[in-house]
């Protein structure tokens, strides 16, 4: 069956919540979409409903505040449901336990959010190896401890804030390596911290936990690799230079039973490919991005893109722009056309406010190219496929210049994922090789279903689907 | 732009899948200096997005012969080119589902086992027992055993490595914009890559553009009429084996091959829409998946890990145009596969090649003709 609606919003994370409420408030009929059981994203991520949590944390009542707003606005929401396709039309195609199968709306706001940008280097496929989001949904979802000695490494504040929350979760903390080395380039960007008490007060108290309890905390350090037979023992780790290249000599081995990853974000903009919004390569918001205007549109009319998915900007960022997003889409359907600007005007210090902390973010905490060096030739790149770096480069050797062509000829990037673990590692391997910019290089292009979806489920409901433009009732 | 750049060569080769690659190969086993040009990569287009299927049963009357001849060359394939294609002669089930397609295949298979190509009837109950993973919706099917599959990515490519090792010039992201002619006879082409233009002289041309060959043709003043149609392809997580066969229902419109890795490539037959458009449309997604579903029930749940669609060309009578072109001396068409050059490739450029280096092919290619659409058009004869 296919639905038709004014607003479609998926991801229900702080930018698709502001942005489902905003169309919701302005008298957009709204339909909010999210893959997992409980709204809130990654950033408000609450307990697993299972858990009787008598003390949430601040972020989980922040959320659980945004989403009764939501919900009281009268939001359709589907959850556990995923999009797996975005069709022309504005058509979505949709699984989940519940609702319709095709999602055709006037406007589609694009909230899909950001993941841990995957790092490749020997032993990071091993079990214990895991990325900082995954270590924290373990710790606010489940309340599971990922292991008990773990060894922190990445880049940003939120290596803090984690490492604090797993110390008071009553785990030992190795270290915290942090790849930046700050303070030179943090005193520029200090002016950017003001008004973020919040911030600073979350950044501080946790850097205070760690001073307590005697964690390392260790600037310009990143790893080598990590050992272990079935799961990570030990962990090699070195000093970076200013590129995040190894340096030698400086190689220090530390024990632990876990490695969480936290090497910033890369932005999932695949079902604004799909439907065809222009890209741009914006390393600093974390890698590909849709191209927008001062509505959050992308190139693609009716089509919207807002917070970490259109640039890592973090939370605050996001609900912002969700908000913006959900005034113009719902002006776009017909509802309270005269607002769009009053809500930019009145959005646009706290806007400018948070673009000044993502560009001193990015300055700080945006990864040197070294970063995708630490890879030699046996580690996999594709963990799918276990494809390692040598086949990538034999494939370049046979004439891939490009990141699909590699794709064609070796399988990286084919597997269950969809290419989302390996695509910038591949990207950046060949673009190494070939002397040549990530930009030429490309990355995977995005084919649908972009989740695996079951073939009975793709295949209800054959004759319903509409092609080609949007319909009348849905253009009203 | 000035032409700065020049080259020479004995034949220019427009279009890199597998027909102008395979062209090269064998043009170049025998001697002769070839530059080839591609608008994008190797084999991106129709011969790496394809079903796989390299079958006989099925074809054109006119096409068989060349389908037979082509088999003969894929099962030596990967010695002749070093790499392993994945190709398997795992045999090939066209299936039905009413009486009336039954003896639509019973006709063909009279006519098949007349040109020498070995194919099998096989009613309810022996489909049963060959192929027991198909679902009961059949009630027969044809079957020939020396038709298999093989990996469409790798093995155009492979044609296009192995040209390479062989002395070809393979330019890639190239594209042909003109060919020169002289006195009625072919000079040169004129290409475009992003540093600008090159100017190959060459005394023979072939045009292998797929899809896109009637847009230079035009400007030699040659219509080919051929129409683009959009190709699409579903493909399954992987599965443990279940089927080694080529499998197809017309009646159903689907068609599915279980590749080496054991993903489960499903695509569709004779899908509509005379399109460049290369994305994959939603409708199609649910028609491969209701298909297949309805064709092998143990793939019911199974996921669908990716889909993509590509672009071939049908010619008016769904029979390839392999084609000296009068008027214009050295001028070859290698055009209008419709769908079968995958599988023709291989003949389809040997072929080519004997044309150029012995004037006179091994099989004869006068069905081929362009000049047959001159006429009163040949419907496809096909099931």
């Amino acid at each position: 069956m296919t639905e038709q609606v004014e607003v479609a919003v998926v991801g229900a994370g702080p930018a698709g919540l502001s942005a489902a409420l905003a169309a919701a408030q302005a008298g957009a009929q709204v339909t909010l979409i999210d893959g997992y059981g409980r709204p809130g994203g990654q950033y408000f991520r609450q307990a697993a409903a299972e858990l009787r949590v008598n003390c949430p944390m601040r972020h989980q009542r922040e959320g659980q505040a945004l989403w009764e707003k939501v919900s009281t606005a009268g939001v359709r929401y589907l959850q556990e449901t995923v999009v797996w396709g975005a069709f022309e039309g504005n058509l979505l195609g949709l699984h989940g336990p519940q609702g319709p199968a095709y999602l055709q709306a006037h406007a589609i706001i694009l909230a899909t959010g950001a993941y841990d940008r995957p790092v490749a280097f020997p032993g990071w496929t091993l079990p214990g190896v895991m990325t900082a989001g995954a270590a924290q949904a373990l710790l606010k979802q489940q309340r599971i401890l990922p292991g008990k000695r773990i060894l922190l490494a990445g880049t940003g504040p939120l290596q803090l804030v984690l490492a604090a929350e797993l110390v008071c979760a009553g785990a030992d903390v190795v270290a915290v390596l942090e790849g930046a080395r700050l303070f030179a380039k943090a005193v520029r960007h200090a002016g950017a911290l003001w008004g973020q008490w919040q911030r600073l007060a979350e950044g501080l108290s946790s850097r205070l936990t760690l001073l307590r309890k005697g964690v390392p905390f260790r600037l310009g350090w990143g790893i080598i690799a990590a050992h272990g037979t079935d799961q990570v023992e030990s962990v090699t780790i070195t000093r970076l230079d200013s590129q995040w290249r190894h340096l030698q000599g400086s190689e220090e081995t530390l024990a632990c039973d876990t490695l969480c990853l936290g090497y910033g974000f890369i932005p999932s903009n695949t079902l604004s490919r799909l439907l065809g919004s222009k890209q741009e390569w914006r390393p600093e918001l974390g890698g590909e991005v849709p191209q927008r205007d001062r509505h959050m549109q992308t190139s693609v009319p009716g089509i919207y893109a807002v917070g970490d998915g259109a640039g890592v900007g973090g939370g605050p960022l996001a609900m912002l722009e969700g908000q913006i997003a959900g005034i113009a889409a719902a002006a776009q359907t017909g509802h309270r056309m005269g607002e769009v600007e009053r809500t930019i005007q009145r959005l646009a210090p706290a806007l400018g406010r948070e673009r000044r902390f993502q560009q001193m973010y990015a300055a700080l905490f945006t990864p040197g190219p070294g970063l995708y060096e630490w890879s030699r030739d046996d580690t996999i790149l594709c963990r799918c496929e276990e494809i390692t770096q040598a086949e990538v480069r034999r494939a370049i050797s046979l004439g891939g210049d490009s990141s699909n062509e590699v794709k064609a000829v070796i399988r990286c990037g084919m597997g269950d994922c969809q290419g989302r673990m390996c695509s910038h590692l591949v990207a950046h391997f060949i673009a190494r090789e070939t002397d040549r910019p990530v930009t030429e290089v490309g990355l995977f292009r995005p084919r649908p279903p972009v989740f695996p979806v079951p073939v009975l489920a793709l295949g209800q409901q054959a004759e319903e689907i509409p092609s080609g433009a949007v319909t009348e009732a849905a253009r009203r | 732009m000035s032409t700065s750049r020049k080259l020479a060569a004995e034949v220019v080769i427009v279009g890199g899948g597998i027909v102008g690659c395979a062209a090269a190969h064998y043009l170049a086993r025998r001697g002769k200096k070839v530059v080839l040009l591609e608008k994008s990569v190797i084999g991106g287009e129709a011969s790496g997005r394809n079903g796989g299927g390299v079958r006989a049963q099925c074809r054109d009357r006119r096409e068989r012969p060349l389908a037979i001849a082509s088999i003969k060359l894929w099962v030596g394939l990967q010695a002749e080119l070093g790499f392993d294609v994945e190709y398997v002669q795992g045999g090939n089930i066209r299936m039905a589902t009413s009486q009336e397609r039954m003896a639509m295949l019973r006709r063909e298979a009279e006519e098949e086992l007349a040109d020498g190509l070995v194919v099998e009837m096989w009613d309810r109950d022996e489909l049963r027992r060959r192929a027991p993973y198909l679902s009961d919706v059949f009630i027969g099917a044809k079957y020939c055993p020396t038709d298999g599959t093989a990996n469409p990515i790798l093995a155009s490519r492979a044609f296009g490595w192995a040209a390479r090792r062989a002395g070809v010039t393979l330019l890639t992201r190239t594209e042909a914009v003109t060919i020169g002619t002289q006195g009625g006879r072919v000079t040169s082409v004129t290409a475009q890559d992003k540093d600008g233009e090159i100017l190959i002289e060459a005394p023979w041309v072939i045009h292998a553009g797929g899809p896109w060959t009637p847009q230079l043709s035009r400007t030699l003043g040659v219509q080919v009429p051929i129409e683009p149609a959009r190709s699409v392809v579903a493909i399954t997580q992987r599965m443990p084996f279940l089927f080694k066969e080529f499998i197809s229902s017309h009646d159903l419109g689907v068609y599915s091959r279980q590749a080496r890795e054991g993903h489960v490539h499903i695509g569709g037959v004779g899908t509509p829409g005379k399109t460049f458009d290369q994305n994959m449309p939603a409708a199609s997604v649910a028609h491969l998946a209701r298909g297949v579903a309805q064709m092998i029930p143990a793939l019911r749940g199974a996921n669908i890990l990716r889909t993509w669609a590509g672009t071939l060309e049908n010619a008016p009578d769904k029979v390839p145009i392999i084609s000296p072109v009068d008027g214009i001396k050295g001028y070859i068409l290698a055009s209008g596969f419709s769908g079968h050059g995958f599988c023709l490739g291989p003949i389809a450029g040997k072929l080519l090649s004997e044309l150029i280096v012995d004037g006179e092919p091994s099989l004869p290619l006068d069905e081929f003709r362009l000049s047959r659409f001159a006429g009163p058009a040949t419907p496809a004869r096909t099931t």
